[in-house]
């Protein structure tokens, strides 16, 4: 149901894919220069790898949780050492794979309440949060004409596995609206299939426009400038348009003090990224190494 | 405007229509009228729920649009959780029932729901319904195991006609 | 009454002597409260421009960092001392440490439980002095009956070596007379005479083990000047039906009648934090050796990030120590491994855990 929707509406907004990096120039401070460079030659030579050289252009979107929350008052250099020595630990155990706001997750926890002590849920990630440690996920789904949202943490040692069932991003860093959407936009089934990217593939951009409910909302979503909301015009009436003009903010991207304060420096980026490079790659190569490794089974057809 | 509105036979007191002419002038009142915090999403004393269980009361309550509501949450708090019961008005009828989904925010690996849903049960424990159409969390497994007692009401009852949980 | 007669005969004598001097007696008289003991002493200095050349300013650049070198070449003497085969008892006093609070971060039980900890950074701890208790005379104060004075040492601890010329000159006295570097924090703890120890010696976090229960004493966040909702935790006034210019403040603080007056300890609007508070039983979960880190359970331990905090071996009689800790501290050795975990916490290099169905 939702491929079909997200079919529909692709021709819609092609020209998003061309927004989406600009977007999410706002995480971090680090210049913009360098990112052009970086794309620039990406465009010469194909592939992935050669656009991101430095590491923290490519670490701090795939491993956000690596970062430190930049509130002055709760930084300690040790205790940020400790936290990601500790967040390797677990990596090391588990393959905790790159993904994004928008993609569509398998989480199977060990679940002492359930009936085979194992619990799977599969959903679309909504929201991330949390730095170090603390990192946690939101998956939501409707089941049974039921929306169901789960709070997992990224560093659990309850969780077992978690797999990428569809690697994509969506048009917003949030995606709380599906509360207030259609059913169908956060309807997955539990059987589905995992896509493979190919490899050195950029991570696509899924530019589906969802629709909403008429009100009652949860919150103003007229008021948060989403992008990937289609009819939220529909449901407006003269007083939300006149008040959406009264609370707009449009002086806060200027605001670079602000920006400052929300985001990690660049050259202590640097640092945190050359500490965990190394490790983090040789995890991804093992891994790698593993995935070619395992043995090959072909996969019964099931008749119902 | 007043002879008018008369005329047509509304039950509007002149007091009333003072009220909605005062709100008018004052701007400020305008913009205070809603609440700018977060909401808890409670279950609290006259909370509106979804009765989620194929038994006849309740199928008719929801299909009228008249959820129950809840007049009685039965713990100290007098704020339902999960697993919690209360007892509810349905259909002119005071029903119990066990909470079975919050909207609330939950703890980690506790799934939250987009409604507040209720399973009704008589007295000892014994679900109205035959079947639950909605997935339940599992922890309620746990939740209502120590609720049980040997000779108090047996709510593990309510478990055996779930049809699926997450 | 013979020898009534006799002192009164005494007193009138003594007083045609020829070196008397009479001594006011004032029954209101006290001798000063305030008699701080001779380690606190000014510690800041006010910095000046001294005016040296470079070489100079070389030369004693390469002095401290000589001092700075045999300062971390020094051996504890616990290595050379013959194995004292004091025992410990229950009612021992063991010296405790000087850490620093740098932050919370969660770790996860065996079960699958999540529980916020508080990592203590216990830094360059290194024993100063030991007063004795015959030596040691405390202040004086009116309220504290001090009455251990007679059983108890006083351990000088202190902690962060800095650079010699940032500190006083009786600051760095003290501990010039014992062949130490200034230490920014210098703290004394009230030790049993037997668990003393020589003056050199370096603490380290395993002089706690893991499990065991500590008490943390800090000073509060300061707060500044605070209402009396904030700081006492009233309820205010209601925001409308006629309440004006009240909702925020404490309405009556004292009746009339016959105690028409403010009682005294009435909860007013004042200065909040910036006190010293235990807290007591603090349950330590697991020990960094290598950095001398202690993960305590909770968050509620004094001050903000960063603060300094005292540890203690607990005194609250159920959670008190059992069995013989480190005694009289943890000696320097390179072969501990390098984290403690405690029995219930599941460490983050273990497999995932998983539950058995019963």
């Amino acid at each position: 149901m939702a491929l079909a929707i997200r079919k529909s509406t692709f021709s819609v907004l092609a020209t998003a894919r061309c927004i989406v990096p600009r977007e999410f120039r706002s995480l971090s401070s680090l210049p913009e220069t360098n990112e052009d460079v970086a794309q620039d030659v990406a465009k010469r030579s194909t592939g992935r790898r050669i656009r991101f050289q430095n590491p923290a252009l490519e670490y701090r979107h795939v491993y956000p949780e690596f970062l430190p929350d930049p509130n002055p008052k709760w930084r300690n250099t040790l205790r940020e050492k400790m936290e990601r020595a500790d967040m390797l630990k677990r990596r090391s155990q588990i393959d905790i794979p790159e993904f994004y706001v928008g993609s569509i997750l398998a989480v199977v926890i060990s679940d002492p309440h359930a009936q085979g002590k194992t619990n799977r849920f599969v959903g679309i990630c909504i929201e991330r949060k949390g730095c170090g440690l603390r990192a946690e996920f939101t998956l939501r789904n409707v089941v049974d004409h039921q929306g169901v949202e789960i709070r997992y943490d990224l560093y659990d040692p309850t969780i077992q596995s978690i797999q990428i069932i569809r690697l994509e991003k969506r048009l917003d860093d949030k995606l709380f609206y599906l509360r207030d959407a259609l059913p169908e936009y956060s309807t997955f089934s539990f059987d589905m299939d995992p896509e493979i990217l190919p490899e050195g593939t950029p991570v696509p951009v899924n530019p589906v426009q969802v629709k909403l409910k008429p009100k009652p909302w949860l919150e103003r979503w007229e008021r948060q400038e989403l992008k990937g909301v289609a009819n939220i015009e529909e449901h407006l009436k003269e007083n939300d348009r006149v008040r959406r003009e009264l609370r707009k903010t449009p002086w806060e991207k200027y605001d670079l003090m602000k920006q400052y304060r929300k985001t990690i420096p660049a050259e202590d980026q640097n640092e945190i990224w050359g500490e965990v490079h190394n490790q983090l790659n040789q995890l991804k190569l093992s891994r790698k190494k593993m995935f070619k490794k395992r043995p090959v089974t072909t996969p019964k057809t099931q008749l119902a | 405007m007043l002879i008018k509105l008369l005329n047509g036979g509304e039950e509007v007191t002149i007091q009333s229509m003072f009220r909605s002419f005062i709100n008018k002038l004052c701007f400020n009142n305008l913009s205070c009228g809603f609440h700018t915090s977060a909401s808890l999403n409670e279950v609290q004393l006259l909370t509106r729920l979804r009765v989620v269980d194929n038994s006849e009361i309740g199928k008719r309550a929801m299909a009228e649009g008249k959820p129950p509501k809840v007049i009685c949450v039965y713990n100290k708090k007098r704020i339902g959780y999960i697993g919690d019961r209360v007892m509810v008005a349905i259909k002119g009828q005071k029903k119990k029932g066990i909470l079975v989904g919050l909207k609330q925010t939950q703890k980690v690996k506790v799934p939250k729901f987009d409604s507040n849903n209720i399973v009704l049960i008589d007295d000892n424990g014994t679900p109205l319904g035959t079947r639950i159409h909605v997935p339940i969390p599992t922890i309620l497994r746990t939740i209502l195991k120590e609720r049980t007692h040997a000779k108090g009401a047996d709510y593990t009852k309510l478990l055996a006609i779930a049809t699926k949980f997450v | 009454m013979a020898t009534s007669n006799m002192k009164i005969l005494c007193s009138t004598l003594s007083r045609l002597r020829v070196d008397y001097i009479p001594i006011r007696q004032n029954a209101f008289y006290k001798p000063p409260k305030y008699r701080p003991p001779h380690w606190f002493v000014p510690k800041e200095r006010v910095m000046s421009e001294d005016f040296l050349t470079q070489e100079n300013r070389d030369f004693i650049e390469e002095i401290i960092q000589d001092k700075r070198n045999s300062q971390i070449a020094l051996e504890s003497p616990l290595a050379h001392a013959d194995q004292q085969t004091i025992e410990w008892n229950p009612f021992t006093r063991r010296v405790g440490l000087i850490a620093r609070k740098i932050g919370n971060y969660p770790l996860w039980s065996k079960e699958g439980k999540k529980y916020q900890t508080t990592l203590l950074q216990v830094v360059d701890n290194h024993v100063i002095k030991y007063v004795p208790p015959e030596q040691f005379n405390p202040m004086k104060t009116t309220k504290v009956q001090w009455k251990e004075k007679k059983t108890l040492g006083c351990l000088l601890v202190g902690s962060e070596t800095v650079d010699p010329s940032t500190v006083t000159k009786e600051y760095s006295g003290i501990f010039n007379s014992v062949g130490m570097l200034p230490k920014r924090h210098l703290f004394r703890f009230m030790v049993s005479p037997h668990a003393a120890l020589p003056t050199g010696t370096p603490l380290f976090a395993t002089h706690f083990r893991v499990g065991d229960h500590i008490d943390v004493r800090a000073k509060t966040m300061d707060r500044g000047f605070q209402g009396v909702m904030k700081r006492w935790g009233f309820s205010g006034m209601p925001a409308s039906h006629g309440v004006t210019k009240t909702h925020r403040r404490p309405g009556n603080i004292g009746g009339g009648g016959e105690k028409a007056r403010v009682w005294p300890g009435t909860k007013m609007p004042g200065h909040m934090g910036n006190r010293w508070r235990t807290l007591r039983g603090v349950k330590i979960l697991r020990i960094n050796t290598k950095y001398n880190i202690l993960w305590t359970l909770g968050v509620a331990i004094p001050g903000e990030t960063g603060a300094v905090c005292y540890l203690y071996d607990t005194i609250l009689p159920l959670k008190k120590l059992k069995t013989a800790p480190p005694f009289p501290t943890h000696p320097a050795s390179d072969d501990l491994p390098l984290e403690y975990y405690d029995e219930s916490i599941h460490p983050f290099e273990g497999e995932t855990i998983l539950f058995d169905e019963v």
